[in-house]
């Protein structure tokens, strides 16, 4: 410790602050990062030829050779090009080699990681500028920027100092380092994830400034690419823009996607078979290489299972017993598409457990194990049951249901159901479908808790976990209530709903579903079926 | 640096032609009656009787009101050297006051040579504004503001407008105020105050005539003689492109455009898009690339993200579509899943997937925007209540099914059905 070390300091020093001052001298004899140059403008270390850019990119040659003609032979301006089409088509990563392939300067800019104009505006600017945020200028950018007039005046001055060096270096091209150089006296401006721009607050204003901002600048050597997910005509204003020109990238085909995925296999002709068998009923729900992906991997383990060397390469026997062993996983599998694993290790060890016990898993039971599957402890447990009960039961009724002898005992006698109150049930029932939970205050949710905990506690049944003392009195709602109300909100199982015009108070509103809260309501011995409001 | 291809040279040419719109319309710039002449008359004369003038340029978007423009002042620049100065503003920029005077300080001091300090206030800037105008006045200089976007000028206070037009008309300046808008009622959304001051002269810029249209062609595509290029491939290339105008086919390609969209932004796109599929190899164009760039720019942007969805997600899209029809005000998630489960239940299809499935091809749809959420305020409820509706019409989605390839028939009968009914 800092403060046994050095008696002498007066001021109490943190250990924080003490590892720092010992760090700082390390990081000032560092190396300091070289000053970045023009030829910092390019994509990646080495370049590629064309037929290793096709190759490495299955299933895009026309889109590859299309967009390659848009921009044209060395120094030709062009019109801004819009680059739309699906996620995880390859967009961002194809326009980012081609300009490595063809090694052309460009700035990059995209608007997940530039998540507001000034930032958008400020990362442009260092690029050009040439200028890398680093501990000497305290991690600031080199001009503050964050409206679009600043934008345009510093971008026209950067944009001439690029070019500059650019002309006076082709004016020396033919000297040795003049390979390692970018081409050309053009630099190109690259927008990616544009789709983003329409949720942010000045995006009426900054969409068709972005789409102007040629015709703003009027300097020919310079290219603007934008790169969304959305079409043009997703992007409406009230004048309207200057359209840049668009260029579509379909989502890929079947055959596309086989080759795309067989492309990293170590064993092609195994995952070929495998992929025979998958692939068409898969993409039926979804074509995205990233899903695909994570769906097939398990399926691919399960279907190596009964294969004692994975190099081998299966023959028409081999792959019908291959089929056999795996098609009744397939259909499960389909369920879980777009389901990430909370725990893949016990995941992994539980089926292997039913596996030995030769238990098939069913439709449902996978679906829905009747276990929570991550902890809560059981004060949020109570609470959200109380939650999920104050939003589905109308609060006239609380009076009934909650009374002091903890439940309700004298349940409405039930009557003969008519066609009429059938009708009205169905009706009921479409309402709860189409308005969804109901919101409460949040006096009625600590009400409905305290009665819930004081029932529980009087209840033999409870989970004696030494959870009894935390709980405290029955009349006793300590903070640590309050502290797990906004750590479920957090998890968004509450969430706060609007506030009521004439009381001001927020009102709060239970997310989730039947079967979570049945699972939770279970697992501390609730019977929540007779608290439950039906209609 | 070995000898280009000459066919890539000519590329190089015709793009930054295209690219040039000061180049397009010079062509356009010589009858009397254009907009170009009467833009110049107004402004020279105003010029040379030293007096203030306003004048507004209509037009939608791609009719080359700017392009005109900059023509008009290239020659003024010549013709009046040391007695114009320019002062450019562009509503997306500047319509709020404080930016637009400080960015019109900032040109001046650029212009006359002056130091321009980023620390003075606007009410320092409008003084010096109105200080310069006097000075220019007194001094017999005129000084031209365009205003692009004119009609963003003209939302909230009008503020700016109504310094620049009343500085005009007190003091002593010679000022010539040039409004650039697409909107062609701009000069309705003056405030009276302003429009009092504001001469109501205004010049229309239309999109061109089929005639105009294949001068241009020849205007724009058709190589110089004078350039570096090789003689004989000019030549050869000048006939090749003759021919292609000659032909039928290239002729019903330009009719199409043209009744599409005339301006001349997309014809420009048109050509470009045409170059750009230029078969470097043989060097010359051909009817085919021509056709080729039809296509490029008729897009059908909403068939192509039908034809990109799976077909889960199509499923989901055709439930909606017939609660649509059953004319239920609104639908949500749960709805439409229980309208899934009966589509099931009647006739047993085999796409009968989980409820987390389905709610992650809702989600991908909503993100593609083929349905979006009826309000953006609803972010307390969860996914599943907050009411969708269709961004897509019921012809759409019927051809997009049909385009589908490997589409499901019981999709189509149901979308067949519900027209009937």
């Amino acid at each position: 410790m800092s403060s046994e070390e050095s008696p002498q300091i007066t001021r109490r020093t943190t250990r924080l602050s003490a590892a720092n001052s010992e760090n700082a001298v390390d990081s000032s004899k560092s190396c300091a990062l070289k000053p970045l140059s023009v030829n910092d403008l390019l994509y990646g270390n080495s370049p590629i030829s064309l037929e290793e850019l096709i190759s490495s990119f299955p299933g895009r040659r026309g889109q590859i050779i299309e967009l390659m003609s848009l921009l044209g032979p060395v120094n030709s301006p062009m019109f801004p090009t819009f680059v739309y089409g699906g996620s995880s088509t390859g967009k961002t990563s194809i326009v980012l080699n081609i300009f490595r392939h063809l090694r052309r300067p460009f700035v990059y800019a995209s608007c997940i990681t530039c998540y507001s104009p000034r930032i958008l505006f400020e990362s442009i600017l260092n690029q050009l500028m040439l200028h890398r945020k680093s501990d000497s200028n305290g991690y600031s950018s080199i001009k503050r920027c964050d409206k679009p007039s600043d934008f345009v005046n510093l971008l026209r001055e950067a944009l001439s100092g690029v070019i500059g060096t650019l002309q006076g270096n082709a004016e020396k091209a033919g000297s040795k380092k003049a390979a390692r150089w970018p081409n050309g006296k053009m630099v190109y401006l690259i927008f990616d994830s544009l789709n983003l721009v329409k949720e942010w607050e000045k995006s009426s204003t900054i969409l068709p400034f972005l789409f102007n901002l040629y015709d703003i600048l009027r300097m020919p050597e310079v290219g603007l690419i934008f790169i969304s997910n959305n079409s043009l005509d997703t992007y409406y204003a009230d004048t309207g823009f200057v359209e840049p020109f668009p260029f579509h990238f379909p989502d890929y085909s079947e055959d596309d996607l086989r080759q795309i995925l067989l492309k990293h296999q170590v064993n092609k002709n195994l995952y070929s078979s495998f992929l025979d068998v998958v692939l068409r009923p898969f993409c039926r729900i979804t074509r995205r290489v990233n899903e695909l992906s994570t769906a097939l991997l398990p399926l691919f383990k399960k279907y190596c299972e009964p294969l004692g060397d994975l190099g081998a390469v299966p023959n028409e026997d081999m792959k019908r017993k291959l089929y056999g062993h795996l098609q009744r996983h397939i259909a499960p599998s389909l369920n879980e598409t777009f389901r990430v694993s909370a725990g893949l290790t016990s995941g992994a060890s539980r089926s292997k457990d039913n596996e030995r016990k030769g238990i098939v898993k069913k439709l449902e039971a996978c679906t829905s194990s009747n276990e929570l599957d991550f902890h809560m402890s059981t004060s949020a447990k109570f609470l959200l049951i109380s939650a999920f009960l104050a939003s589905r039961n109308p609060a006239t009724l609380d009076a009934s249901f909650f009374d002091s002898t903890g439940g309700s005992d004298n349940r409405k006698r039930k009557r003969k159901s008519s066609a009429k109150s059938l009708e009205q049930k169905e009706t009921a029932e479409q309402e709860l479908l189409m308005k969804g939970p109901g919101t409460f205050p949040l006096e009625r949710l600590l009400a409905i808790f305290q009665c819930l905990t004081s029932v529980a506690e009087y209840s033999p049944d409870v989970e004696g976990q030494g959870n009894r003392a935390t709980m405290g009195d029955s009349g006793y709602i300590g903070s640590h209530v309050l502290l797990q109300l906004s750590s479920l909100c957090n998890a968004n199982f509450i969430t706060k709903g609007g506030s009521c015009p004439l009381e001001g108070s927020t009102r709060y509103r239970s997310n989730v579903s039947e079967d979570m809260v049945l699972k939770v309501a279970r697992s501390v011995k609730f019977p929540l079926s007779k608290y439950l409001y039906r209609r | 640096m070995g000898l280009k291809n000459p066919a890539e040279q000519a590329v190089i040419l015709l793009r930054s032609r295209l690219c040039n719109p000061n180049f397009i319309f010079t062509l356009f710039s010589d009858s009397p009656d254009s907009n170009y002449s009467k833009l110049k008359y107004i402004i020279s004369s105003s010029v040379t009787e030293s007096c203030n003038n306003s004048v507004l340029l209509l037009g939608p978007r791609g009719c080359g009101k700017l392009a005109v423009l900059e023509l008009v002042l290239e020659d003024l620049l010549r013709e009046f050297p040391d007695m114009i100065s320019v002062i450019k503003l562009n509503g997306l920029l500047h319509s709020d006051d404080n930016c637009a005077l400080k960015e019109i300080a900032r040109q001046l001091c650029l212009e006359h040579q002056l130091a321009f300090s980023k620390m003075a206030s606007s009410d320092e800037n409008s003084q010096f504004l109105i200080a310069m105008l006097r000075e220019c006045g007194l001094a017999h200089k005129t000084v031209l503001f365009v205003l692009d976007e004119f009609d963003l000028f003209a939302q909230g206070k009008q503020r700016l407008l109504y310094s620049l037009l009343d500085a005009m008309q007190s003091v002593t300046s010679q000022a010539v105020v040039i409004g650039v808008s697409c909107r062609l009622d701009a000069d309705q959304l003056l405030e009276k105050r302003v429009r009092s001051r504001f001469s109501h002269r205004k010049l229309l810029f239309l999109p061109p005539s089929r005639e105009d249209l294949q001068r241009l062609l020849e205007h724009a595509l058709l190589l110089p003689s004078g350039s570096d290029l090789p003689h004989e491939f000019v030549a050869n290339f000048n006939s090749k492109l003759l021919n292609i105008f000659a032909d039928k086919k290239f002729k019903d390609i330009m009719d199409t455009v043209f009744n599409t969209d005339s301006t001349f932004k997309q014809v420009l796109t048109f050509l470009f898009s045409a170059l750009c599929h230029l078969d470097l190899k043989r060097g010359f164009l051909s009817v085919e690339n021509f056709k080729d760039a039809l296509s490029n720019i008729q897009r059908q942007p909403k068939l192509e993200c039908l034809k990109d969805c799976s077909i889960l997600e199509l499923y989901i899209l055709v439930c909606m579509k017939r609660l649509e029809v059953r004319e239920h005000e609104t639908c949500n998630f749960n709805s439409i899943m229980k309208e899934y489960k009966s589509i099931h239940d009647s006739f047993q299809t085999t796409d009968y997937y989980a409820r987390d499935v389905c709610r992650r091809a809702f989600e991908h749809l909503l993100r593609r925007e083929l349905i979006s959420f009826l309000d953006n305020r609803g972010h307390g409820h969860s996914i599943e209540f907050r009411p969708v509706k269709l961004l897509i019409s019921w012809q759409e989605l019927y051809q997009g099914l049909k385009s589908y390839g490997s589409c499901p028939a019981i999709l189509y009968k149901l979308v067949e059905r519900e027209t009937t009914t």
